[in-house]
């Protein structure tokens, strides 16, 4: 009966979650960061883990980090860290908005920052990527190449930054080709990449030539499905995701989460930081379409202007990008 | 709409979404037929997943199924150990075994892959001479991996082995009255221990179909509940290999269809396609209640 005890203990253990350790002297800044999913998707996660690592090198802060898929997990990650005295904690994504709320009431010497947050709430800080400033480049890309005039869009769930991003997709690709038709999947994973691959697949099924996605570990089946699928072209999101198929990917919209992150620890660390809603579009450089180089032969020529055109306009104000985020 | 390259295209993508649901749940089934409930399969699938990948970077393949089916037994070995050897409840600790290997997974893969990446040898599609020309059957089944062949042999033997060997029967027998086998002369905890371990296999083999047949990769939790699934679908399938099979076929062309729907772009609410094969799965489920109970002592310690 003990036996029985301890194995079903231990298997509990092992499967409660996994967090790196934090060797520090009890007044070091201490950074933890707590991703909705893995951090080896390439992308969304996987940059903010980079950002991490920077803030360590950079910064010399204590470090930690952990993954919560679930919202229960989500606030119990937040309190915990916060609990243990951690200075800055990162909630990465819209998700951990309301918990972090909860949670801050509790904990006024910590600062919460929500990458892709909504509002400014006390001690929780969101950044706003406006993702959509890029997602619009890589829209008029996927409407000029378009042969079959569908393209698609695989998002993990209907969040609304990802919606924001979807947005801008639609618009770019409108500014270029009125006509096109687009299609959307949600998979309600951002886990799941075989079911990535296969609502990929179900798409080209149907003569969609262009997939753009927004679903972190479950998009990578997407590229997956490219690399099989002749003459279909491939857009990333969050991070440059050109090496994922290198003959398939002509550019991704980037969110240069190191950046951000690196930025916004240093003024806190600094002691330089007012409680204020960060906003980075395209003239911040932390957003940027990151073109694949190797692909721009396909590129008809002038389009590589009309792109820097529409940055320009983007970046001065004068192209409106579709739902615009607050501020 | 319905031209005959999108209906078989359609047809071949079910049956690749319903392989691994299919290879979990004939393993499942025997486990069950024993009496075992294993919760833990889907952690088995999840360590054959990362197994395959493991396995598959380092010595192709071949090496890649290999290091499935070990991964999957390792896995079901530590619930036969809890489960019939320390005889504690199956519910608790195959969901234990689970959340272990999840964990588990996600720590490793973070040391062994770092960055996603597609780099991974993965199984071609191999074309079954002749009978691939059958048409509509032919490119829907016969133009998919060895794994999902080799789902086609397991079927028949499964059910060989419940119904028309010795060793079935008293298999058998530990899942309907295990007092009864043990006066019989039968084992129960050895018998039951090779259940699982053969549904451990099975579902190592499963996670190999999700990693070398489909994604090319791996990712943390990549099974997303197909090892639950595939529980539900043993008892779709009446706790028979061939019911089981016919289920997990259904599930797939459920999932399959909500793929389509979705990208064919409608005004109905894209949340009424995803909860398309569960909504079909309950629906069946709600058709077979009242025809057939599962084993006697399902779930029951010995």
């Amino acid at each position: 009966m003990t036996l029985r005890r301890a194995l079903v203990l231990v298997a509990l253990l092992l499967g409660a979650c996994h967090r790196s350790p934090v060797h520090a002297t009890s007044n070091a800044f201490k950074v933890a960061l707590i991703t909705p999913g893995s951090i080896a998707d390439a992308a969304w996660n996987a940059g903010a883990y980079q950002g991490l690592q920077q803030i360590k090198d950079s910064l010399g802060a204590a470090i930690s980090n952990i993954e919560a898929h679930t919202p229960a997990e989500q606030e119990e990650a937040l309190r915990s860290y916060a609990a243990q005295g951690y200075r800055l904690v990162f909630g990465h994504g819209y998700e951990f908005q309301q918990p972090a709320e909860r949670v801050s009431r509790d904990y006024p010497n910590t600062i919460f920052i929500i990458t892709s947050g909504q509002r400014l709430s006390g001690n929780v800080i969101p950044l706003v990527f406006r993702i959509h400033e890029a997602t619009y480049l890589a829209g008029m890309l996927a409407g000029v190449m378009t042969r079959t005039g569908k393209i698609g869009f695989i998002g993990g769930m209907e969040l609304p930054p990802i919606k924001l991003g979807l947005d801008g997709w639609i618009q770019g690709a409108r500014a270029v080709r009125p006509d096109v038709q687009i299609r959307i999947t949600y998979l309600n994973s951002f886990d799941d990449a075989a079911a990535g691959k296969e609502a990929a697949l179900a798409m080209i099924r149907i003569g969609v030539d262009q997939l753009h996605h927004n679903a972190d570990a479950a998009g990578l089946g997407v590229f997956s499905a490219a690399r099989e699928s002749p003459g279909v072209l491939v857009y990333g999101a969050n991070g440059d995701q050109k090496s994922l198929a290198p003959d398939r990917v002509v550019a991704s919209a980037v969110v240069d989460l190191p950046r951000a992150l690196l930025v916004v620890s240093r003024e806190i660390q600094h002691g330089a930081f007012t409680p204020h809603a960060e906003s980075f579009g395209l003239g911040s450089g932390v957003i940027r379409l990151a073109v694949n180089p190797e692909l721009e032969r396909l590129w008809p020529t002038g389009l590589a202007e009309r792109i820097k055109a529409a940055s320009d306009s983007i970046i001065a104000g004068t192209l409106k990008v579709a739902g615009q985020a607050p501020r | 709409m319905i031209d005959s390259a999108l209906l078989v295209g359609f047809a071949a993508a079910s049956v690749r979404v319903g392989t691994p649901l299919a290879l979990a749940a004939v393993g499942e089934s025997i486990a069950e037929r024993s009496g075992m409930i294993n919760l833990g399969i889907e952690g088995a699938m999840l360590a054959g997943a990362f197994g395959a990948a493991v396995g598959a970077a380092h010595g192709g393949v071949a090496s890649g199924v290999g290091a499935a089916v070990v991964a999957g037994l390792l896995v079901a070995t530590v619930f036969a150990a809890v489960a019939v050897a320390a005889r504690a409840d199956q519910i608790i600790s195959g969901t234990a075994v689970t959340l272990g290997a999840t964990g588990l997974t996600g720590l490793l893969a973070q040391r062994a892959f770092t960055g996603g990446n597609l780099s991974l040898p993965i199984l071609p599609v191999v074309h079954v001479p002749v009978i691939e020309h059958i048409p509509l059957v032919g490119p829907v089944f016969f133009r998919q991996t060895v794994l999902t062949y080799a789902c086609y042999v397991l079927i028949p033997l499964a059910s060989a082995l419940l119904w028309r060997t010795r060793f079935g029967l008293e298999l058998r027998a530990c899942g309907e009255a295990p007092a009864a086998a043990t006066a019989a002369g039968v084992h129960v905890g050895r018998t039951r221990a090779l259940a699982v371990l053969m549904g451990g296999a099975c579902a190592g083999l499963a996670g190999a179909a999700l990693v070398l047949a489909q994604v090319g990769m791996f990712t943390e939790r990549m099974t997303a509940g197909r090892g639950f699934i595939a529980i539900a679908i043993v008892a779709l399938g009446r706790w028979n290999p061939w019911g089981t099979a016919a289920a997990a076929l259904l599930f797939g062309g459920a999932t399959a269809l909500q793929y389509t729907f979705q990208a064919a772009g409608s005004h109905v609410p894209y949340q009424l396609f995803l909860a398309l094969p569960y909504l079909l799965a309950l629906a069946a489920l709600g058709m077979a209640v009242g025809r057939h109970r599962g084993p006697a002592a399902l779930g029951q310690s010995h």
